[in-house]
């Protein structure tokens, strides 16, 4: 499709302006010449019609949730209730200035401090910090509590173990964090290996983070030795809320010994991904760790009556961004809770481990599963037997485009010899059960399209907007803004073809 | 699956091989390596001159969705640098026992050759 | 419940085809002991009416912003926001989807994106930009991370007037990398040019500076880019208001080796401090050094020009603990706002509303000097931002301003302890502050 500076018309505007330009002052005369641009930057020139269409065509070229199907395995794709936008953008809260006067942002502030209640109880957890805006930052501000917590009772410690099956934020996290990364290998029930955890936590060791139910979405039925091996060498645990989704109701990671816990709002709670944020990372600590949350936190005066925000004190870790929160999330986060209540929250868990284990059940006659037993809120099946067929588990996601679906998360999580050309899929307790068995039955017909006539799945997609990408060749041309475009013009040599779908 | 071997090559664990001719160890990876990769689109700038011990790494390569770390299959001092891979790394795609060469290294311990697998060696650890 | 689709019944078939009893069967792999007795002990649920009942109820607890206006900025600023671009963000497509993994199904996310890396490209005059960072804070933070790995040094030189959230979110960041801050201080509202001749040494990394500053002084980059770069020193521009590169000089012009930008001016709410987004730029060399997602274009099996996530072999999920950052989920939303904004204000529509709060800002500067109620701090040039000591006690002010429906502007103490500024206001002025509220300031303030 044809980009917006190749629609831009000289003279045209999007824009208008008040009457008044304040003419009487002249900028020359405020500011000095060495701060003046000489030459106005060159965007584009297009009318507000221009914009609208082209980002409504723009739009028909994604895939959103709200189209169907989008079952991507770690990811809790759920539906997000249209109500809370309503509720997140209500003008006294998009208008509210974050240095504005604490007494005209009580409403804010008591939101996030009901928040911060409601998600200690449900993750039985002592205090949470609204501030991280994504999971991994949440993750990196749980890392720099468990180095600062470490640090102040002089017991310095370098390394952090993190299972072979965790998300690559975690490892990335802990390297941020200044710790030296010690993998530990899961077993053949596709969660950790205790022998090996016994063996390498150690007291230069702060600790270990973990996803429960893990990235094969697996419980780890060994969380309480795991959570004993941990302590007694006097590390923290960690636990990484990407897959919360299976336990509302069910189990608490506070209860299970955890010290740190983050959580996405936008898997878990509803809030929407947004083509890859903003979501919210908040974090969550047991007692001891409260003084380390970063600054400033949201708390309540009761003898005054009011919200405000409080400065942390001495032993925090200190800011982890500008301000506090990303607090439209907050307040969809909120709302969904708040609609959900006790039973709703249950329910939700129930329903996507039901919905994920229906999956796997008539899925695994066509695809092996990694891991032969009951799943959490997703399953991982594996593309392996079709590898004697030339087709690869990106063929089978590619084909299953072609039937009006979202693919489900490939070739992660990957660690030999189990879990190789992974196919995961989380259904959430958003999808109906219709839902799930046309997925089961595009699946099936795929299955045999491998067989029969494997080509059909080499070349899939064939009816999306476009057709499988060159990636290498984008790495190599880098060819990253419209001007890198313009100087390559020649070589590119595109047609109208190229550049009009 | 691609995974051709050559004779009277060194291999390692990690798929890298090593030619010796003399007491100069010429590195590359291997045909499985550049296949398990995909489009390798990047290899990281050698050192000419650098010593590095056996195991270590030598630089990393990358491809569209992988990077990986290249080992030193013997101890030594880096002599030379391909830099037509450093300019151009599909080549190693290409022709990984060839042009794709990376780096050549003066062996300091032959004795290290013995840690190292043949060529048959190599094609029984990668069989399928 | 109405988000979730399956009724009991179906859920009953459903456990029967899975060959197990009750749901019970499925989570037996957690220890019994840990699950869960009782319910959760939150409030029961309520409906979509009461909901809204409650949540007005709340938002009411907050002043009426909505006929208020600010006369604060510090690093989050009110601008007006085309309907087009909220409109246009609400489409599902947008909205609902993931992370533009698959390509196939992405080309809206992607385009988008290429588009607006284009346009910061050309404001900033910088090769390459990072379209996602999570804040203008953040990205500063990373890209003080990034000049420690292109030199391998261990010092940064931080000026005094940063950002103060972006200076503390720094420390954080760096605290656990063993490295040295260094503080350089301001003389006259802007860097001090004689400090950091005698600061700037080799071993540094980098040097951060801010322009417009905190303070809104727009600091001389060229020269300091003079005196930094006789060092063998990165010198790291942070912008804070980018509404201010529709009229300012672009970074890349004055020698700027990596820019951070907070980018909540391009057609993000105030939403109480987030979300916002911020960018990186830097030089093409750098590139491999850059942490978060890049788009790149490319062609498809058809020959069709197209886009994808590039350069991925920087990232978390492919690099693990060697990535040049952790970061995943993004403001990837808030990027396509500041695209449709661009989009919309164009070349000219920019520029336009650049010079108007820079000449507003000074309109109203002029004013309150002239009431005889304030006074200069500082002989600097400023943007849209400016300190004014008044001759009233400031809380007084603050109250006068609150009480005629004023977001009152920010009390300077309550970041700098000198001398100088005590009783000192950081007043911002933004095209959405026409002639008769400046007067209107002006004359609430002078009575």
């Amino acid at each position: 499709m044809k980009l917006i500076f190749e629609k831009s018309v000289k003279g045209r505007e999007g824009y208008s302006l008040p009457q008044d330009l304040f003419d009487d002052i002249k900028i020359e005369e405020c500011l000095p010449e060495y701060a003046i641009s000489k030459d106005k930057k060159i965007l584009s020139e297009v009318s507000e019609v221009d914009v609208v269409r082209h980002f409504t065509k723009l739009s028909k070229l994604n895939y959103g949730l709200d189209d169907g199907f989008y079952p991507l395995g770690s990811c809790t794709m759920k539906y997000n209730p249209k109500i809370n936008e309503k509720l997140a953008s209500l003008s006294n809260f998009i208008y509210a200035h974050p240095f504005a006067p604490e007494n005209t942002v009580q409403g804010c502030l008591e939101i996030a401090y009901d928040l911060n209640k409601l998600l200690c109880e449900i993750t039985g957890m002592d205090e949470y910090t609204m501030a991280p805006a994504a999971g991994a930052h949440g993750e990196l501000t749980g890392i720099l509590i468990m180095r600062k917590y470490f640090v102040d009772r002089g017991d310095i410690r370098h390394k952090m173990l993190i299972p072979d099956s965790a998300h690559g934020t975690n490892p990335a996290s802990a390297a941020m964090g200044g710790f030296q990364v010690v993998e530990v290998k899961s077993n053949e029930k596709g969660t950790v290996n205790l022998k090996e955890l016994a063996e390498l936590m150690d007291e230069d060791t702060v600790g270990l983070m973990l996803t429960n139910p893990n990235t094969v979405g697996l419980f780890d039925e060994g969380i309480e030795e795991i959570e004993k091996i941990v302590h007694h060498k006097g590390g923290l645990l960690y636990y990484d809320g990407a897959n919360l989704n299976a336990s509302l109701g069910i189990i608490r990671p506070g209860d299970a010994g955890f010290d740190i816990v983050h959580l996405n709002l936008h898997k878990t709670f509803s809030t929407p991904h947004g083509g890859g944020g903003p979501g919210a990372g908040v974090i969550g600590v047991k007692k001891d760790l409260i003084p380390y949350l970063p600054t400033p936190n949201v708390a309540f005066n009761s003898h005054q009556n009011k919200y405000y925000l409080s400065d942390a004190g001495e032993k925090s870790i200190g800011m982890v961004r500008a301000f506090w929160a990303n607090f439209s999330v907050l307040v969809k986060t909120y709302a969904w809770i708040l609609s959900m209540g006790p039973d709703g929250l249950y329910n939700a868990s129930k329903t996507s481990i039901i919905n994920a284990n229906y999956l796997l059940t008539k899925l695994k006659k066509y695809y092996k599963p990694a891991y032969d037993r009951y799943c959490g809120h997703e399953c991982t099946v594996t593309g392996k037997e079709y590898k004697k067929y030339g087709v690869k588990t990106l063929d089978i996601a590619k084909r299953i485009m072609d039937y009006g679906m979202h693919p489900p998360t490939i070739y992660f999580p990957h660690f030999e010899p189990y879990a190789e050309e992974t196919i995961m899929v989380e259904p959430t307790e958003s999808e109906s059960k219709e839902t799930l068995d046309k997925f089961i039955d595009i699946m099936i017909k795929i299955s045999d399209e491998a067989k029969t006539n494997p080509e059909l799945l080499t070349t899939a997609p064939h009816i999306t907007p476009i057709r499988r990408t060159n990636d290498a060749l984008a790495v190599k041309r880098v060819i990253l803004t419209y001007d890198d475009e313009l100087k390559l013009k020649d070589e590119l040599n595109y047609t109208n073809e190229n550049i009009e779908f | 699956m691609s995974n051709k071997v050559i004779e009277n090559l060194y291999y390692t664990k990690s798929d890298e091989w090593l030619k010796v001719e003399d007491s100069i160890g010429t590195i590359g990876i291997t045909d499985y390596a550049q296949d398990q990769l995909g489009d390798i689109v990047y290899l990281e700038k050698i050192e000419k001159g650098k010593k590095l011990k056996q195991d270590e790494t030598l630089t990393t390569i990358e491809s569209v969705k992988a990077v990986s770390d290249i080992k030193t299959p013997v101890t030594g001092e880096v002599t030379e640098v391909n830099i037509k891979v450093i300019e151009d790394a599909s080549i190693i795609n290409k022709e990984p026992y060839i042009g794709g060469w990376m780096a050549k290294i003066k062996i300091e311990n032959k004795d290290e050759l013995k840690n190292l697998m043949s060529a048959q060696e190599y094609s029984e650890y990668r069989k399928e | 419940m109405r988000y979730i689709p399956n009724t009991e019944e179906q859920k009953k078939e459903m456990l029967k085809e899975i060959g197990v009893s009750t749901f019970e069967d499925l989570i037996e792999s957690i220890p019994q002991n840990l699950q869960l007795k009782d319910k959760l002990n939150i409030p029961e649920a309520i409906s979509e009416s009461e909901l809204e009942d409650k949540i007005f109820h709340i938002a009411k607890k907050n002043a009426d912003f909505n006929s208020m206006k600010p006369l604060i900025g510090a690093g989050s600023y009110r601008h007006f926001i085309p309907e087009a671009v909220k409109f246009l963000l609400q489409r599902e497509e947008f909205w609902t989807c993931y992370t533009p993994y698959q390509p196939e199904l992405s080309q809206g996310t992607l385009q988008s994106i290429f588009e607006y890396q284009s346009y910061i490209s050309r404001l900033t005059k910088m090769e390459v930009i990072i379209p996602s960072i999570y804040d203008g804070a953040s990205a500063t933070a990373e890209a003080a991370l990034m000049s420690l790995r292109l030199t391998h040094k261990n010092k940064i030189i931080v000026s005094n007037l940063l950002h103060p959230h972006y200076r503390e979110t720094v420390k954080t960041y760096l605290a656990p990398h063993e490295t040295e801050i260094i503080d350089l201080p301001y003389k006259n509202g802007l860097v001090d040019m004689e400090k950091l001749k005698i600061l700037i040494e080799e071993d540094a990394a980098s040097i951060i500076i801010q322009s417009p500053n905190f303070f809104g002084g727009i600091e001389n980059m060229a020269k300091i880019s003079e005196i930094v770069h006789s060092k063998n020193i990165l010198l790291i521009n942070v912008i804070v208001e980018s509404m201010s590169l529709g009229i300012l000089k672009a970074p890349g012009d004055t020698g700027a080796d990596i820019v951070a930008g907070n980018a909540q001016s391009f057609g993000m709410d105030l939403n109480y401090g987030g979300p916002y987004n911020a960018y990186l730029g830097t030089r093409k060399q750098y590139i491999r050094q850059l942490p978060g997602r890049i788009v790149g274009e490319t062609v498809d099996i058809d020959g069709k020009r197209v886009f994808v996530m590039t350069l991925r072999a920087r990232e978390q999920d492919i690099r693990r603990e060697k990535a040049t950052s952790n970061i995943c989920t993004n403001h990837n939303l808030n990027v396509l706002a500041a695209n449709i904004f661009l989009s919309l204000m164009g070349t000219e529509g920019l520029y336009q509303i650049s010079l108007l709060n820079a000449k507003s800002a000074h309109y109203l500067e002029n004013l309150l000097l002239k009431s005889g109620k304030f006074e200069k701090v500082f002989n600097y040039p400023f943007y849209h931002e400016f300190l004014l000591k008044s001759k009233e006690d400031i809380s007084t002010v603050n109250k006068k301003l609150l009480e005629n429906n004023f977001i009152p502007p920010l009390k300077i103490c309550e970041f700098y302890q000198a001398g100088n500024l005590k009783n000192v206001l950081l007043f911002a002025v933004t095209e959405t502050l026409s002639r008769d509220h400046l007067n209107n300031t002006a004359k609430i303030l002078s009575e």
